[in-house]
């Protein structure tokens, strides 16, 4: 489409005023995207007494990290007032783990559904796939009594298995669309020259899957890192992810209303997932399209 | 080095039969290309006698040992695919040292073979790079020392050419048949472009729909085709196919053909039994371009060439040649001319036809006679 | 590729994700879906009573609240979301300068949580500490905007948040279709003398038609699924006027100890989703294979 507003006769006189007002919408929006988030950083960063007196999107006066310190390790979150610190450390444990057994999973997965593709491998697929439709409500009940079963209740051990085991279907998904796109000549090549099914998928195979392997880790790390409904339902006290702790923080009734420690609390929580985005974005949006696009 | 034996070979997919029973007999040192058009199942047979690909009937053998069964691996064949399939992770060193690899060959060897494949295929200076580094016919290049390297009882080409332009093609091809001389390996070749068969096999076997039509010298290919099938696949421009009769006139024997100025007979010299016995029938008459040539008034002509005129519709300079296009037996003929006799569009000349070069076919069975 | 072994590992493979897949959601939809059809309670019990808890669920106010939201939360949220998304996709496309510095700003509250996003907005909604007091301040004493508290509008404070958080998405999958459509179509269309809203109204937007189909699908997925942002940003208040499905059925499974009537919520929810899916996929896939 670029390419038209250089022919010739596109120029006209109020094309000129068509840009400028083009750019003054587009970056109303961006104004409008960006306001919640400067707001919270704005307020995280007011001190208490500076809050009742100042408007909300006046810059803070000056800036004190007092909330932040407040939200990270004194603030009441439910009952104790550990701050988020210990639930931050919940979340890193129960992501990490998860993240790569699921991803390394779906790597194996996709490898197998395209490469070696057995009878009714397209069906199983299509199965697997139907897995990240489902709304994760019908899984509730069964899932905390299945983790009580097995003695996972209430662990972070216990919400690894649910992340991994609900991840699979996009970690599969998106192995398979890269793998499809990989030649079948690689793997014939390989198998002429004398390398085993395993062989071919650590030497050759994942070697090659950087790019997908990064969109599949950052999309299940955000997934993870935000879930809020599994951690909610499977945690208890002291394991909660941090998602759940934010949830108590704020809503928790006992103390003075604390708006920049809620503020800065929230930054806290959304930092990982925000950094990755910034670092990564283009991986990121990869994993949106891909994860959702192609159903 | 080694014999290939493709003893009644069929595939099939559920009721779908893909090879329908084919039979090739290959000596040590052969150059096998295996032509036809996608989908006539000469790629099916080269997985086959690779082992990507199972076996539905039939047998295949290498020196004598039937191969049905075994691992690709324990074949001792090695293959170059039509995109290369180079490892993009690995190094082209280590891509055409893979295979050794896998066998457990050590590094020092390794090295050693890698270096001397690199040497016979100038590419030295590439070992260090990335697949993702090399231009087409360096890739090319790298897929064949992978397969060189392993030294190999077969070497299977699958379309290697096909990715590349014009004018590497053509280099690539010379490498290729340069290679072949130097090695004298046993090569089994698939393509569907006709020059390269020609140009590289020993023997050529042409197929379709599942079946080996012609399994011969190219020369024979070229020159006897066994039917209408081969010999319009052969050759460029194609042969033309002149719809004619065989007559019997005076004491000769002739097909007619309608040309500009009402019909004409040709003489056939040398009518074998076969012909002599459709006297009287429709046949299609099939004539090479280049064995149609201007009529030099005055000149004496050789018995076996027949003379005819015809109105002439196009011309097309291609440089060497003008290809002339001729009004006969109700359709366009071409015929391959020197550019300074060729005629004018429009006018109607006279034309000579080499009878001794030309085909006759059944027009039902498309076959040909005699 | 053949061989009978590598067949099977091949299998073998995946066979512990398929075991995973069939236990855990297969397995559970059909507990649910029994546990639904019984008088479980606080614990669940296997004796069959029948439609009794269905019966039941559409005998709760809470209930008929829940699907009347989910209807406006949902139908506006996917409205507003196409438009806008389509709108900045069309904007961006004009060959901006800053266009990768937009992109990244439009979409990055989808990696922001749910409930990060709810705290957001709950604070910036809150009649006593965000906007209303914001334009108060600015001297408008009589300005009013108390939606988060108000039984009526609470359900549209939602759709104001999760537009923002998803209509970038939605932007991005435009603007990916709209840099895969012909450009020579355009440049035909363009030397026919046509301008360039009529090129887009006309030629480019009915071209991605399948790109809005795939954006309804993921949309209404998003909304019936949406449970974290009522929780943080209305807590489902004031009462329960903004409570969707799947907070019904967490408080009814959860708190209330009506296990039978959760399940037979989320059955409900899986046939909305069913209902949107299923169709959606059989073309997807189809049209995979004719691809």
């Amino acid at each position: 489409m670029a390419s038209l507003q250089d022919l010739p006769g596109a120029r006209g006189r109020y094309a000129i005023f068509g840009r400028v007002f083009l750019y003054a919408i587009l970056l109303l929006f961006a104004a409008y995207y960006l306001l919640p988030l400067g707001v919270m950083v704005s307020t995280s960063l007011k001190s208490a007494a500076e809050l009742r007196s100042g408007s909300l999107i006046s810059l803070p006066r000056d800036f004190s990290f007092e909330a932040w310190g407040f939200a990270w390790n004194k603030a009441n979150v439910g009952v104790n007032a550990t701050g988020l610190a210990p639930y931050f450390w919940n979340s890193v444990v129960m992501v990490v783990p998860s993240v790569l057994i699921s991803t390394f999973m779906g790597a194996l997965n996709g490898y197998a559904l395209t490469k070696w593709k057995f009878p009714g491998a397209n069906l199983l697929f299509a199965l697997i796939l139907f897995g990240s439709f489902i709304p994760f409500q019908l899984v509730l009940l069964p899932m905390s009594l299945t983790l009580g079963f097995l003695g996972l209740a209430g662990t972070t051990a216990g919400l690894v298995l649910v992340h991994v085991v609900y991840g699979l279907a996009f970690t599969t998904l998106f192995f398979r669309n890269y793998y499809t796109s990989i030649p079948d000549d690689l793997v014939k090549a390989a198998t002429i020259d004398g390398a085993g099914f395993f062989q071919i998928f650590f030497k050759i195979m994942l070697p090659i899957s950087t790019p997908i392997m990064v969109v599949s880790i950052i999309w299940q790390f955000t997934q993870i890192w935000n879930d809020f409904l599994f951690g909610a339902s499977f945690s208890s006290g002291a394991s909660a992810p941090i998602t759940v702790a934010l949830n108590n923080l704020v809503n928790t009734t006992t103390g003075v209303k604390q708006h920049n420690v809620d503020m800065a609390a929230a930054i806290i929580a959304a930092l990982p997932t925000l950094i990755v985005y910034v670092l990564a974005g283009k991986y990121f949006v990869r994993g949106l399209t891909a994860g959702s696009v192609k159903g | 080095m080694a014999t290939l034996t493709i003893k009644n070979v069929q595939k099939r997919y559920g009721t779908v039969a893909v090879l329908k029973g084919i039979d090739l007999e290959l000596h040590d040192g052969e150059f096998l290309v295996l032509l036809g058009p996608s989908g006539c199942g000469k790629s099916t047979l080269l997985n086959m006698i690779a082992g990507l690909d199972t076996i539905t009937d039939g047998a295949i053998e290498i020196d004598g040992r039937v191969i049905n069964d075994i691992h690709p691996k324990d074949r001792d064949i090695a293959m170059v695919f039509q995109s290369y399939a180079l490892y993009p992770n690995m190094s082209v060193a280590r891509n055409i040292a893979f295979g050794l690899e896998m066998r457990g060959m050590n590094k020092p060897d390794r090295e050693v073979a890698v270096k001397k494949v690199a040497a016979l295929l100038q590419m030295e200076h590439l070992l260090d790079r990335k697949p993702a580094q090399l231009s087409g016919g360096q890739r090319q290049r790298v897929a064949m020392g992978r397969a060189l390297v392993r030294d190999p009882k077969v070497f299977l080409f699958d379309e290697p050419l096909s990715n590349l332009d014009a004018k590497l093609r053509v280099d690539m091809r010379t490498e290729i048949k340069k290679l072949h001389q130097r090695l004298g390996t046993t090569i089994v070749y698939v393509t569907h472009d006709q020059i390269e068969a020609m140009t590289l096999a020993t023997r050529i076997a042409i197929m379709k729909e599942g079946v080996v039509q012609q399994f011969a010298p190219p020369q024979e290919v070229y020159e006897q085709p066994a039917n209408i099938y081969v010999a319009s696949f052969i050759g460029s421009p194609a042969m033309n196919f002149i719809p004619a009769q065989i007559v019997s006139e005076a004491d000769r024997i002739g097909v007619r053909i309608e040309g500009a100025q009402g019909a004409s007979v040709l003489p056939l010299p040398a009518p074998s039994a076969a012909v002599l016995k459709k006297v009287g029938h429709d046949v299609i008459l099939g004539v090479r371009p280049e064995t149609i040539a201007r009529y030099q008034h005055g000149t004496n002509l050789p018995p076996n060439f027949a003379r005819f005129s015809a109105q002439v519709s196009v011309t097309e300079p291609t440089g060497a040649d003008t290809l002339t296009y001729l009004a006969l037996g109700g359709r366009d003929a071409i015929a391959r001319v020197p550019p300074k006799e060729a005629p004018n569009a429009g006018e109607v000349a006279e034309f000579t036809v080499d009878m001794a070069r030309a085909c006759l076919f059944d027009p039902k069975t498309e076959q040909r006679v005699g | 590729m053949q061989s009978s072994l590598r067949s099977s590992l091949s299998r073998l493979v995946v066979a512990p994700t398929f075991l995973l897949v069939l236990v855990f959601v297969y397995g559970f939809i059909l507990w649910t879906a029994y546990v639904s059809f019984t008088g479980s309670k606080m614990l669940p019990s296997y004796e069959w009573v029948g439609i009794d808890s269905y019966v039941r669920l559409w005998q709760y106010e809470r209930w008929h609240v829940a699907i009347t939201n989910l209807f406006i939360f949902g139908s506006l949220f996917i409205a507003i979301c196409l438009a806008l998304g389509c709108l900045l996709a069309v904007m961006l496309d004009q060959k901006i300068r800053i266009e990768g510095t937009l992109r990244t700003i439009y979409l990055y509250p989808m990696a922001l949580s749910f409930i990060v996003t709810g705290t957001a907005w709950k604070w910036l909604l809150n009649p006593g500490t965000g906007v209303q007091a914001f334009v108060r301040d600015l001297g408008f004493p009589e300005f009013t905007f108390d939606w988060l508290i108000n039984e009526q509008f609470a359900v549209y404070t939602l759709v104001i948040a999760a537009v923002w958080q998803s209509s970038g998405f939605v932007m991005a999958l435009f603007l990916a279709a709209l840099r895969g459509v012909d450009q020579e179509i355009i440049k035909a269309a363009y030397l026919d003398g046509a301008s360039l809203p009529r090129i887009y109204w006309g030629i480019v937007i009915p071209s991605i038609r399948p790109v809005f189909l795939s954006a309804i699908v993921i949309l209404a997925h998003l909304a019936v699924k949406s449970f974290d942002l009522v929780v943080a940003l209305t807590g489902g208040g004031p009462g329960f006027a903004s409570d969707l499905p799947a907070n019904f059925m967490y408080e009814m499974a959860f708190r209330r100890n009506q296990i039978n009537i959760g399940a037979a919520s989320a059955m409900m929810m899986l046939c909305t989703v069913m209902a949107i899916i299923v169709p959606y996929l059989y073309s997807e896939l189809r049209g995979a294979k004719r691809g």
